[in-house]
C-alpha cells in the first residue's frame, strides 16, 4: 500500500498509531516515516494529537452520540440484571454467615469443604467486611473470618456475572489476615500475608485501583507499627492520590488523618496538623462519627504539643458535644486528660491537677497503668513547675513501682528510675519530666527505643551523689 | 454525603445510571475512545461498583474517576501496542537477511540520525538494542541498569524514539 515515495494515507497512518497494521504495512509506514517525509510526519503528528485525551471539541457530534447511547442501553440492561441477581446472592450470605457463626472454626472451615452452597462470592464478601469490622474490638476473630474468606475464594468459579477475578477478591481476604496478624503483633505473618495479597493483585488483570487503595492503606499501618516511617508515608501518599482521582472525599479525609499520625509520630506536629485540619474538611461526621473524633482528638493534641492551647482551648469546646454522643469511657477519659493538658498550658494549674488526678484514677481502675503512668508524667510537670519537688519525687517512686511489677520494657524502667533518682535529689526539673514522659510515649509502639540520656539532663552518677 | 446501597434504596440502579450517562459520553469522547471499545470499560467500572456496595461512598464520583482512569489506561494499552509494534518492526528490520544491502545501509543510517536526537541515555540504549543486537540483560551490565528495570527504561527509550517520529519531526529531507 504505501513504498518509500509513496505515502500512507491518513486513515493508514491512524491504524499505524493504533498498531492495528499487519506488520509488512506497519514496517513500509516506520520505514517511510524513518526516511524523514515531512509532510507524513506532519499528518502523523496531527492523527498522534488527535488521539490524546481532551482533542475532542464538544458539544458531541450526533452520530457518535447516538452510538456512545446504544452501548451505554445495552451495559446498562445488563448491569441492571446482574444487581437483581447480586441482591438474591446477598441476602443468601447473610443466612449462609448466620448459619456458620454459632460453630467453632474448625467446623466452620469443615462446612466450607464440604458443601458447595458455602462457595459464593457473597458471603466470601461479607467475611472479609465482617473481618474488617473486628480489626481491633477482637482481632483474633478478625483473623478465623478472613481464613474463611481466603478458604472460600479458592473454590469460586472463574467467572461471576462479569466480576472481578476470584484471585482480586482472595487478595482481599489476604490483606485483611495481614491486617488482623498486624493487630495481633505478628508482623512477620502480617508480612507474608501481604506479599501473597499483592502477588494475587499482580496477578489479577484489570484490577481497580480502588483495591489497590485498600491494600495499600492496610500495608501502611503495618509500616507505621513497624515505624518504618518513610515507606508507611509512601503508601499514604498512593491511597491519597487514589481517592483523589476517584472523588472519595471522605475516604481521602480518613487517609489524611492516617498521614497525620505518622507524622505526628516523628514529631512534625506543624505538619500533622494541617493535614488533620485538611481531613477533618472531608470527613464526614455522620459516615463515621469515631474516626471524626478520632481527627479532632489528634488535633487537640497536636496543638498541645505545639504549644497552642488557646486553639486547643477553643477546639476541645466544640468538639466536647462528639465525646460526649461516643460516650464510652475511654473517649469521656481521653477528653478529661487533654481538659487537663490544655489548662495546664493556659496556666490554669488547679483546674489541671484535678484533671490529670480524675483520670490517673479512672485509668488505675482499669488497669491500664502505662497510660496511668503518662498522665501521672504530665501531673509531675504541673507539680514541677510550682517547685513541689516532694511530691514529683513520690509520683516517679509511685510510676517506678508499677512499671517494675507489670514488668514494663526495660528502657522504660531505666528513664523513669533516672527520673526518680532526679527526684530523690530534689533535681527533676520541668525538662527531664517531659523528656522522660515525651520518650515514655514514643516507646510505648517501640519498646526497643533507647532512652537518650543527652541534652545535660543526664543525672549525676551515682557516685558523685 | 450517603452509602452506594442507601442511593439504591432511595432512587434506584436506573435512575442513578441514567444521572451516569450524560457524563459517561462526555468523558468517552473527550478521552476519543471508540464506541465500540467503551463497553467494556463501563461494563468493568459498572461492575464492580455493584459488588463493593458496602465500602464505595459517593458511587457518582467514584464511577465517574474509574471510567476516566479505565480511558487512561486504555490509551496506555494502546500506546504500548505501538511501541511494540515500532521496536518489534525495527528488530525485524535489521535482522532481515534477505534485504537488499542499500535498503539495509539507509535504513540503518536513518534509524541512526532519528536515535541521535534523543537524550544520551536513550541514545547509548536504543544504539546497543539496535545498533549491535545487545539483548535487553547485556544492555543491563553494559550501562550498569539493574535487570529488573530494564523493561521499563527500554520502553520508555522506544516511546520517545516513536514520538520523535510522529510528533518532532527530523527536520530533514524531503522525500
Amino acid at each position: 500500500m504505501t513504498t518509500n515515495t509513496d505515502h500512507p494515507s491518513r486513515e493508514v497512518l491512524e491504524r499505524f498509531l493504533l498498531a492495528q497494521l499487519p506488520a509488512s504495512e506497519s514496517r513500509r509506514v516506520l520505514r517511510h516515516l524513518l526516511a524523514g517525509c515531512q509532510d507524513c510526519q506532519t499528518n502523523a503528528g496531527a492523527a498522534w494529537k488527535s488521539t490524546q485525551p481532551g482533542a475532542m471539541s464538544l458539544p458531541l457530534d450526533p452520530a457518535l452520540d447516538a452510538r456512545y447511547d446504544e452501548v451505554l442501553d445495552r451495559v446498562f440492561q445488563r448491569v441492571e440484571r446482574v444487581e437483581r441477581v447480586l441482591a438474591r446472592e446477598r441476602s443468601q450470605a447473610r443466612e449462609l454467615l448466620a448459619a456458620l457463626e454459632p460453630h467453632p472454626i474448625q467446623r466452620q472451615l469443615l462446612m466450607l469443604r464440604n458443601s458447595a452452597k458455602f462457595r459464593s462470592r457473597a458471603l466470601c464478601e461479607q467475611l472479609i467486611e465482617a473481618s474488617q469490622e473486628r480489626g481491633f474490638k477482637d482481632p483474633e476473630r478478625a483473623l478465623e473470618l478472613a481464613d474463611l474468606a481466603i478458604e472460600i475464594s479458592r473454590s469460586l468459579p472463574e467467572e461471576t456475572h462479569g466480576a472481578d477475578p476470584p484471585t482480586q477478591l482472595e487478595s482481599r481476604a489476604w490483606a485483611q489476615s495481614a491486617n488482623a496478624q498486624r493487630i495481633l503483633g505478628n508482623h512477620d505473618g502480617a508480612e507474608r500475608c501481604f506479599e501473597t495479597a499483592e502477588e494475587l493483585l499482580a496477578e489479577s488483570q484489570g484490577v481497580g485501583i480502588f483495591d489497590e487503595a485498600r491494600l495499600y492503606d492496610l500495608k501502611a499501618s503495618l509500616r507505621r507499627d513497624q515505624r518504618r516511617w518513610t515507606e508507611a508515608l509512601e503508601l499514604h501518599d498512593r491511597v491519597i492520590g487514589i481517592y483523589q482521582c476517584l472523588g472519595q472525599r471522605h475516604l481521602l479525609g480518613r487517609a489524611y488523618a492516617q498521614k497525620a499520625t505518622v507524622i505526628s509520630e516523628v514529631g512534625d506536629f506543624a505538619s500533622s496538623i494541617s493535614l488533620l485540619r485538611r481531613a477533618l474538611e472531608l470527613l464526614d461526621p455522620k459516615e463515621e462519627p469515631r474516626m471524626f473524633l478520632a481527627a479532632r482528638h489528634n488535633l487537640i493534641w497536636a496543638l498541645c504539643e505545639s504549644e497552642r492551647y488557646r486553639e486547643a482551648f477553643a477546639l476541645l469546646f466544640h468538639t466536647r458535644p462528639f465525646y460526649l454522643q461516643a460516650g464510652d469511657r475511654m473517649n469521656l477519659l481521653r477528653m478529661r486528660w487533654l481538659e487537663g493538658q490544655v489548662a495546664a498550658g493556659l496556666g490554669r494549674s488547679e483546674q489541671a491537677e484535678v484533671a490529670f488526678l480524675e483520670v490517673r484514677r479512672a485509668f488505675g481502675e482499669l488497669s491500664l497503668d502505662f497510660d496511668g503512668a503518662l498522665v501521672s508524667l504530665d501531673l509531675a510537670v504541673l507539680l514541677a513547675r510550682q517547685g513541689r519537688s516532694t511530691e514529683v519525687q513520690r509520683i516517679a517512686e509511685e510510676v517506678l513501682a508499677s512499671f517494675v511489677a507489670r514488668s514494663i520494657h526495660r528502657e522504660a524502667i531505666v528513664a523513669i528510675t533516672l527520673l526518680k533518682q532526679a527526684a530523690d535529689q530534689q533535681r527533676a526539673e520541668v525538662d527531664l519530666v517531659r523528656q522522660v514522659s515525651s520518650f515514655l510515649r514514643r516507646s510505648r509502639s517501640n519498646p526497643e527505643l533507647a532512652f537518650e540520656r543527652g541534652s545535660g539532663l543526664e543525672v549525676p552518677p551515682r557516685a558523685a551523689s | 454525603m450517603i452509602a452506594l446501597d442507601e442511593i439504591f434504596i432511595e432512587t434506584s440502579l436506573e435512575t442513578f445510571l441514567e444521572e451516569a450517562r450524560p457524563r459517561l459520553k462526555i468523558i468517552f469522547s473527550r478521552y476519543r475512545i471508540p464506541p465500540d471499545d467503551t463497553e467494556d470499560i463501563v461494563q468493568q467500572a459498572l461492575l464492580a461498583l455493584l459488588y463493593r456496595l458496602g465500602s464505595v461512598r459517593d458511587p457518582q464520583a467514584w464511577l465517574i474517576g474509574t471510567v476516566k482512569n479505565k480511558c487512561l489506561l486504555y490509551w496506555r494499552d494502546q500506546r504500548r501496542r505501538l511501541y511494540d509494534s515500532v521496536d518489534s518492526t525495527v528488530l525485524e528490520w535489521i535482522a532481515r537477511p534477505s534485504s537488499p544491502e542499500q535498503e539495509d545501509d539507509d535504513v540503518r543510517r536513518d534509524l541512526d540520525a532519528v536515535i541521535e536526537t534523543l537524550p544520551n541515555r536513550c541514545r547509548a540504549l536504543l544504539s546497543l538494542r539496535y545498533g549491535l543486537g545487545y539483548e535487553p540483560p547485556e544492555v543491563a551490565a553494559r550501562l550498569g541498569y539493574s535487570a529488573s528495570s530494564m523493561s521499563k527504561i527500554t520502553t520508555r527509550c522506544i516511546a520517545m524514539l516513536t514520538r520523535q517520529l510522529l510528533v518532532a519531526g527530523l527536520g530533514r529531507k524531503k522525500i
